[in-house]
């Protein structure tokens, strides 16, 4: 007995099993492409071409005469992108080094701060070329570092961030303080996200900065200057809409940690 | 048991058997034509129908320039009395956090991601998307009573994941017109 | 003849391992989540063991069970020794390979993306290479299968293939095929990335390569089952298939029909067109007829057993059914199961009634009980019944079988009705903690305390599965009878040529697929700009 052609249009389960299954395609690209498309007015397209292409997921922008409302403040200008300024060399560092000599005063010899100034050792690259662009555009305003970076260049910043990143850390007084509920789980109903999840003890974020030993007068400022739109350079309001969330304890217990941690 | 197996054709138990099968696979058919053609109604009807154009956006210039500029975000009331509102999702919060929108009124959300893909879901509704980093999302709804609901991310984004909820504030009609003609951008952000 | 004994229990045994870890880490991750536990302290904890969980219950478990009960149906169906041994133990190794090379870096908190990947997030590189280990594997036995098929049918022109080879190589072309669309995504989008050669990807033609792979999977998953319901259960409970040509039918249209229907998992995505979905959601209602098919053919099969022993009436029959019988009592628990389920997925088919639930616990609660429940019920339905024939030692417990049976559905049970009525609710899933003591969400609490003592009955019954196998290992040595598969009422003595190969309709699947996710692929690579920054997971300064 031998086996008859299955690819033969004498064969019905050929042509029958062919003839449904396109029909149904056809079917469906008549209904989903013209019909529905065509049935509502609302979507607004410029007759049955149109409507096809973007039932096909062509690109098309509906036409829209809406302004766009622009700040009256500064915001940053900077991308940041995961790992965008990860790989410097040793000239980069050495520039960044003599230019750092302007900042000793307030950030250390070292990048540990004796005052109340932000640690900048070990801090992420793109977080400290992220703020002083800020500090150069006005995003962020500080009537001290506003002078300071005035004459710096994109390339210093560059430097900059390459030579503090370079440099080590505070190394861990080992307190072993316990997270508190802000920093481990956050505030979930209140939209606020672990601390951590960002900050490094959970997780990380590209452009979150190293919170670790940072002087605590420093970050309560901070959290305060998010939380009233004081400090606005937090890109599309991430930090902000945390900030703003928080209760004074939670952030006096999230700046005690991060100070006391190290 | 073994007369079972090997009747000889034709015979009539075959045949019954036949008609049955053949009765029950059309039945399948049947309920399956009009499952179909129930979403297909519903949609020409307009309860709810996915986005009808594809858009794509730059995920890392949202803030820069575009509709989606912080100031830009929130609720706008358009010419034409309807509601547009532009929300970003990023790791791990909405901005605006708060949303606030009138009853009684056609809204159009537009949503990007700016940076993972999140999901978008107002509670107790059928509102609900995806925003995927380079695309824009769009959907069409309409609130009847006023009120405040949550609205979490729906898809993991993260370790910071089960931190990621926002707030929707449904607020009368009149009261939302008379917010707008003093700001031309509307949020329940406190 | 049999030459494959120890290579279908390494993959048994393997798959069921993974499956009593996953099963542990599964009620883990209910209980951390559920008002009985304070918030865990590092939710990343929570994330990965979601991510071992789904990895090793989605890819590893089914896909074992797939091949070892294939290598069985190869053997026992053609009646003759399987070719290519060498090469199985081959895609088992690279299998076992894959499983701890991706499992490592998980458990490293090195790739918290939970199983479904989510780009632009990215984890370590060996998590993929490790799942395309797996899927390489699987490959190999999908080859193998099409081989032995192949030259049986050369040694025997004309004969009509055996229904349970029939069905066995249509799921191995169907994840053949299906596997591809994910294999694309990891190779050629992901794994870029996690190498370090890349720093951008395509999250939106990610998402509709894996939607690819997504959805026929529940298919391949179903594959042993549904070959259980045709080929054993029958025989099992003393009865008949009731009709071979509407079996060969049905796997035939799971062949076409299984593919071109994915993207309904985007429908409330961005980056595919409106009309693409509409035409996957009509493919998703054709997906449901091959299962109505099923239903019929396995209901009157155990009609046609309940008459042969003796039942009257129109209900009678029911009444006479061997409901002591494991295979009888596990059919029926799936059945139930599957008609829950299918109701569900009735519901996600239609993007309106989707949109009330995607992506909240419903989602979860569905594929539980449709994949862990009316599925895997079937793998242990599988596996007590052939494995006297693998070990020559009988499983007499038959009454712990019942017990870990009966804990299985009731468990799935407690377990998924609670997930689905939160899911209405709008509970998003996979979240490592809720906040209960919100109004908004006090609710909730009870139907998910319930749901972990539904994982809790599942962990009991798991525990019952290894005890019965354990037992069964060191029973006394008996040779059981030739194994058997069932027969049907009125055996094929010729089949149509379309019936009786894979040709035509896996030239329709393929062709489906093109039509279906040619475009919007096409379209997605084609479109500038919609590669957007890696977002790297894991790392921990």
């Amino acid at each position: 007995m031998s086996e008859e052609r299955v690819a033969a249009l004498r064969n019905r389960w050929f042509t029958t099993s062919i003839g449904i299954t396109a029909a149904i395609t056809l079917v469906g690209f008549v209904v989903g492409f013209l019909w529905l498309p065509l049935s509502h007015p609302s979507d607004r397209f410029r007759g049955a071409w149109d409507a096809i292409c973007s039932a096909a997921g062509l690109l098309n922008k509906p036409s829209s005469s809406e302004q766009i409302v622009t700040a009256n403040y500064p915001t940053t200008r900077v991308e940041v992108i995961p790992h965008m300024l990860d790989s410097a060399d040793a000239v980069s560092i050495g520039r960044g080094a003599t230019l750092a000599l302007r900042c000793t005063m307030c950030h250390g010899a070292r990048g540990l701060s004796q005052a109340n100034s932000p640690n900048l050792a070990g801090q992420y690259p793109i977080v400290i070329y992220k703020q002083l662009m800020d500090f150069k555009t006005g995003a962020r305003g500080s009537a001290v570092m506003a002078p300071l970076v005035a004459d710096l260049t994109a390339s210093d910043m560059r430097d900059l961030a390459a030579y503090y990143a370079y440099l080590p850390r505070i190394t861990d007084s080992g307190t072993g303080r316990s997270m508190p509920r802000i920093v481990a789980s956050g505030a979930p109903l209140r939209g606020i996200a672990p601390c951590g999840a960002c900050h490094g003890e959970v997780g990380a974020k590209a452009g979150a900065a190293w919170l670790e030993g940072q002087p605590v007068a420093y970050l309560h400022t901070q959290l305060e200057a998010f939380a009233s739109n004081a400090r606005h350079n937090d890109i599309d309001e991430q930090m902000r809409n945390v900030a703003r969330a928080m209760t004074p304890q939670e952030i006096d217990a999230a700046s005690r940690y991060y100070a006391e941690h190290p | 048991m073994t007369d079972l197996v090997s009747q000889p054709a034709p015979d009539p138990a075959a045949e019954h058997a036949e008609r049955v099968e053949h009765r029950w696979a059309t039945f399948a058919v049947a309920i399956i034509v009009l499952l179909v053609a129930v979403a297909t109604f519903a949609a020409f009807y307009h309860t709810a129908v996915p986005q009808a154009r594809v858009e794509t956006v730059n995920p890392r210039t949202l803030h820069l320039a575009g509709e989606f500029i912080e100031s830009n975000l929130g609720s706008a009331l358009d010419a034409d009395g309807s509601v547009t509102v532009r929300v970003i999702g990023e790791q791990y919060s909405f901005t605006p956090s708060c949303i606030l929108v009138p009853t009684d009124t056609p809204i159009t959300f537009r949503m990007t991601s700016a940076d993972v893909v999140h999901g978008f879901l107002v509670d107790g509704t059928n509102i609900n998307l995806m925003l995927v980093p380079g695309y824009i999302s769009s959907l069409g709804a309409r609130f009847d009573a006023p009120g405040e609901r949550l609205m979490p991310c729906h898809e993991f984004c993260g370790v910071g994941h089960e931190g990621m909820w926002a707030r929707v504030r449904i607020v009368d009609k009149a009261a939302f017109v008379a917010l707008a003609t003093r700001r031309r951008r509307l949020s329940c952000v406190e | 003849m049999w030459n494959s004994k120890r290579l279908i229990l390494a993959h048994f045994w393997f798959a069921f391992a993974g499956f009593g870890i996953a099963l542990l880490l599964g009620e883990w991750q209910m209980f951390i989540r559920s008002p009985l536990a304070a918030w865990i302290s590092d939710p990343d904890l929570y994330y990965r063991s979601v991510t071992a969980h789904g990895t090793t219950m989605a890819y590893v478990l089914p896909t074992l069970v797939a091949m070892g009960f294939g290598y069985f149906v190869t053997e026992q169906a053609l009646k003759r020794p399987m070719i290519g041994l060498h090469w199985a133990w081959l895609g088992w190794g690279l299998a076992v390979l894959g499983t701890i090379s991706a499992i490592v870096p998980v458990a490293l908190g090195r790739a918290s993306v939970l199983y479904t990947f989510y780009p632009p997030m990215v984890g370590n590189a060996f998590y993929y290479i490790g799942i395309v280990l797996v899927v390489l594997g699987s490959w190999i036995w999908v080859a193998l299968m099409a081989v032995n098929l192949y030259r049986w049918k050369r040694d025997n022109p004309g004969a009509p293939v055996p229904f349970p080879m029939f069905a066995t190589v249509a799921g191995a072309y169907l994840w053949g095929w299906t596997a591809v669309g994910a294999a694309l995504e990891l190779l050629f989008q992901i794994m870029p990335v996690a190498l370090g050669w890349r720093d951008t990807i395509d999250a939106g033609l990610a998402r509709v390569f894996f939607s690819w792979t997504l959805h026929a999977i529940v298919y391949f998953w179903l594959m042993p089952t549904y070959i259980a319901y045709y080929t054993i259960v029958p025989r099992a409970i003393g009865g008949r298939l009731f009709s071979d040509t509407m079996g060969r039918i049905a796997f035939a249209l799971f062949l076409v029909a299984a593919m071109p229907i994915g993207i309904h998992h985007a429908f409330e995505d961005p980056q595919v067109g409106a009309g693409f979905k509409y035409l996957h959601s009509v493919f998703t209602g054709v997906v449901a007829i091959p299962t109505l098919l099923t239903v019929f053919t396995i209901c009157a099969s155990v009609e046609i057993a309940g008459r042969l022993r003796g039942g009257r009436g129109v209900l009678g029959w029911l009444k006479a059914l061997p409901w002591l019988n494991p295979a009888m009592l596990g059919t029926a628990l799936s059945f139930v199961m599957l008609g829950f389920g299918g109701a569900g997925g009735l519901i996600n088919m239609s993007y309106q009634l989707d949109a009330t639930i995607h992506n909240t616990q419903w989602v979860t609660g569905h594929f539980h009980l449709i994949f862990a429940g009316a599925i895997v019920i079937m793998y242990f339905v599988i596996a007590y019944d052939i494995w006297p024939h693998l070990t020559g030692r009988a499983l007499g417990c038959f009454g712990l079988m019942r017990a870990q049976l009966w804990l299985w559905g009731i468990g799935m049970i407690v377990l998924t009705f609670p997930w689905h009525w939160v899911g209405i609710l709008g509970m998003p899933r996979r979240m490592a903690f809720y906040d209960y003591t919100n109004p908004a969400l006090a609710s909730l609490a009870m139907p998910v305390i319930m749901s972990v003592i539904g994982g809790a009955i599942l962990v009991v019954s798991g525990a019952l599965l290894f005890l019965v196998l354990l037992r069964g290992q060191f029973a006394p040595r008996s040779e059981p009878e030739a194994y058997r598969f069932s027969v049907a009422v009125r055996p094929p003595h010729r089949v149509p040529a379309a019936l009786n190969g894979m040709g035509l309709w896996v030239g329709l699947m393929i062709a489906l697929t093109i039509v279906n996710y040619g475009f919007p692929i096409a379209h997605a690579i084609a479109t500038p700009g919609t590669a957007v920054p890696a977002v790297m997971v894991g790392e921990r300064p």
